[in-house]
């Protein structure tokens, strides 16, 4: 079973009694594997709220089908499985922690008598044990956000959705988050996170998907879309003059970075082990031999340009 | 049923957290004070005088009663609505506020058991205050003249009723404007002018002796939920009268009915 299985999905919203539309999600299919985290990533305004609120039931789908642990979503019983961080969520001012979670616990079908260690333990999970009893207007932008977190994992959900949780949080709270992500992961959760934050979705992500105005441009595990196969970094040990290699140069792409660093570009591994041989060839000494990683930035904002430009021109 | 028992459970706790309920409950009580001040400072004598009755005519308390409780039921009946309306407009515009929707939406309950939910919250809590004034005053006037009329007692639920009939207009406006102030316009509109109006719609028709009119009138009065009439059985049932026509109880209960299904349509047809 998927946790996951989006089915060219289109949301059109309509505002202003009907007179405009917004297609927020354009014909959209994704599949989440069980027991993984899942990123989305896109700009602002991309679609990526749309989508976990349909999985959700929030919003309704305009055509086609979202399912959630096998599920489809306008079943709603399916969400006792689920847990969900809302962005920019509130809860009622005048609910202490402990009552917050209390109260989502119960419309969850739980108990809420029974949970009492359940709630001290995800307090304490999200540094906000001497919060419990404070209530809830008094807490600042970060600790919404753990308290928030710590909702979404009281009814101990198969499934969570998280939409940008790290927004507001200082470097070692999303530090702690990010743990927090990856000892989930290891209990047999799926997590599935919205963010623009990519650096921080590039270290707990299996799996991303990028979208920009509705449209998934690019699906793929983190390694597949920030590694470029074709493009190595060489770096010699001595100097190395582009007169020395002149002849080898264009059939290679060789260019050099400094003196001692080069990037070649190469079709297949074939080439690499023939630009090694002649390389040694020339006495020259090969120190390192990379694979060229892009950070998930670079690729992302070049992806994102390449689409905008497609929408543009047709 | 769990689902909507949770929620209306949280609807009550939120009008215990806002004060709502403690405001209710404070001005019920200083009413009830006032009148227990007036209970107890009044000789009985001044009472029978007031009401040119001898003292020694048999069941005289009794009547004395009714009409004390005549009257206070219409002032019961038009202050307990006037405030449970206050108290219960904002509880949808107050749920649909961004951010905490979607936490609601995102729980395993169905849209149809938050309107629900939310409906029976609102009636309980209203209830509860309604009949600690009636039991009040009923306690204060058969102390007083030591007579025991138990059907005042039911006017509980009928101002109860009353006040479900608008309360679900309330949670539809709600749902389709997130206005509390509008709902609380809409509510006090019908009960202090249309519905009266309305129920005298016979002596208007007479008056201005227009067909057109006539058959507006008559369309109205079928759609907008008959407060006063629904006024003048409560004040029946309290003298334990129960020859009335009914038939504003079934428009009332239909239009109930039709506004609670009118909401959760369109609550599930939004997106949040
Ligand atoms: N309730 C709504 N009614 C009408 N349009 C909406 C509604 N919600 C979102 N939209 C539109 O749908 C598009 C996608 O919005 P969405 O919130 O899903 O983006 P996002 O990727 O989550 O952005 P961000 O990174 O800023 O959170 C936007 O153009 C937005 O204006
Ligand atoms: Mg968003």
């Amino acid at each position: 079973m998927k946790a996951v299985e989006v089915f060219e999905l289109t949301k059109i919203y309509t505002t202003g009694f009907g007179k405009q539309t917004v297609r927020a999600l354009n014909n959209f299919s994704i599949e989440v594997e069980d027991e993984t985290i899942y990123g989305l990533l896109g700009p602002n305004g991309a679609g990526k709220t749309t989508l976990v609120k349909i999985l959700l039931g929030i919003t309704n789908l305009s055509t086609g089908s979202a399912k959630i642990l096998g599920q489809n979503v306008s079943d709603y019983t399916i969400r006792k499985e689920t847990g969900y961080l809302p962005e920019n969520h509130r809860f009622p001012p005048y609910l202490s922690a402990e009552e917050v979670l209390k109260f989502v616990a119960e419309s969850n079908g739980i108990n809420p008598k029974s949970i009492n260690s359940k709630i001290d333990e995800l307090l304490e999970m999200v540094n906000m044990t001497k919060w419990k009893k404070a209530k809830v207007k008094t807490y600042s932008k970060g600790m919404m956000q753990r308290l928030g977190l710590a909702q979404s994992l009281i009814n101990d959900p198969k499934l969570v959705f998280l939409d940008e949780p790290t927004d507001g949080v200082d470097p070692i709270g999303r530090k702690e988050i990010r743990d927090i992500l990856a000892r989930l992961k290891a209990e047999g959760k799926t997590i599935f996170i919205n963010s623009h934050l990519l650096s921080e979705v590039e270290l707990i992500s299996d799996k991303v998907a990028i979208l920009n105005k509705g449209n998934l441009i690019k699906e793929g595990s983190v390694d597949e879309l920030t590694t470029s196969k074709e493009i190595y970094k060489l770096s010699f040990d001595g100097n190395v003059l582009e007169s020395d290699i002149i002849d080898i140069s264009s059939k290679y792409h060789l260019e050099s970075q400094s003196e001692n660093i080069f990037t070649a570009k190469l079709e297949n591994s074939e080439q690499l082990n023939e630009l090694i041989d002649a390389l040694r060839k020339k006495k020259i000494l090969i120190k390192s031999l990379l694979p060229q990683k892009n950070t998930l930035e670079d690729m992302f904002i070049s992806l994102i340009n390449e689409s905008d430009k497609e929408v543009k021109n047709g | 049923m769990d689902n909507i028992l949770v929620l209306a459970k949280y609807t009550f706790k939120e009008a215990l957290s806002r004060k709502i309920f403690l405001t209710f409950f404070a001005v019920s009580s200083l009413v009830l004070f006032v009148f227990l001040y007036m209970a107890v400072t009044i000789e009985n004598s001044a009472i029978f005088e007031f009401f040119r009755a001898n003292d020694n005519a048999t069941g005289i308390s009794e009547r004395i009663a009714e009409a004390v409780q005549g009257g206070i039921t219409f002032y019961l009946f038009a202050g307990g609505l006037f405030l449970s309306i206050f108290s219960v407009s904002s509880f949808i515009p107050n749920m649909l506020e961004k951010g905490m929707i979607d936490v609601l939406l995102s729980k395993p309950v169905s849209r149809a058991q938050i309107i629900i939910g939310k409906f029976l919250g609102g009636t309980v809590i209203v209830y509860a205050n309604i009949i600690y004034v009636v039991v009040g005053f009923w306690l204060i006037v058969g102390l007083k003249l030591d007579t025991w009329n138990f059907y005042f007692l039911l006017t509980s639920f009928a101002i109860t009723f009353t006040f479900m009939v608008l309360y679900a207009m309330i949670i539809l406006t709600g749902i389709l404007t997130k206005s509390s102030i509008l709902a609380m316009i809409i509510s006090y509109l019908i009960f202090f002018i249309l519905s009266p109006l309305l129920a005298a719609k016979d002596n208007i028709i007479g008056l201005f002796e227009s067909s057109t009119l006539e058959v507006i009138l008559n369309f109205f009065y079928y759609i907008v939920p008959q407060t006063a009439e629904l006024a003048q059985i409560t004040n029946y049932i309290s003298t334990g009268t129960f020859e009335f026509d009914t038939l504003p109880i079934f428009v009332s209960f239909l239009f109930m009915i039709l506004n609670l299904a009118a909401a959760i349509f369109i609550f599930n047809k939004k997106d949040y």
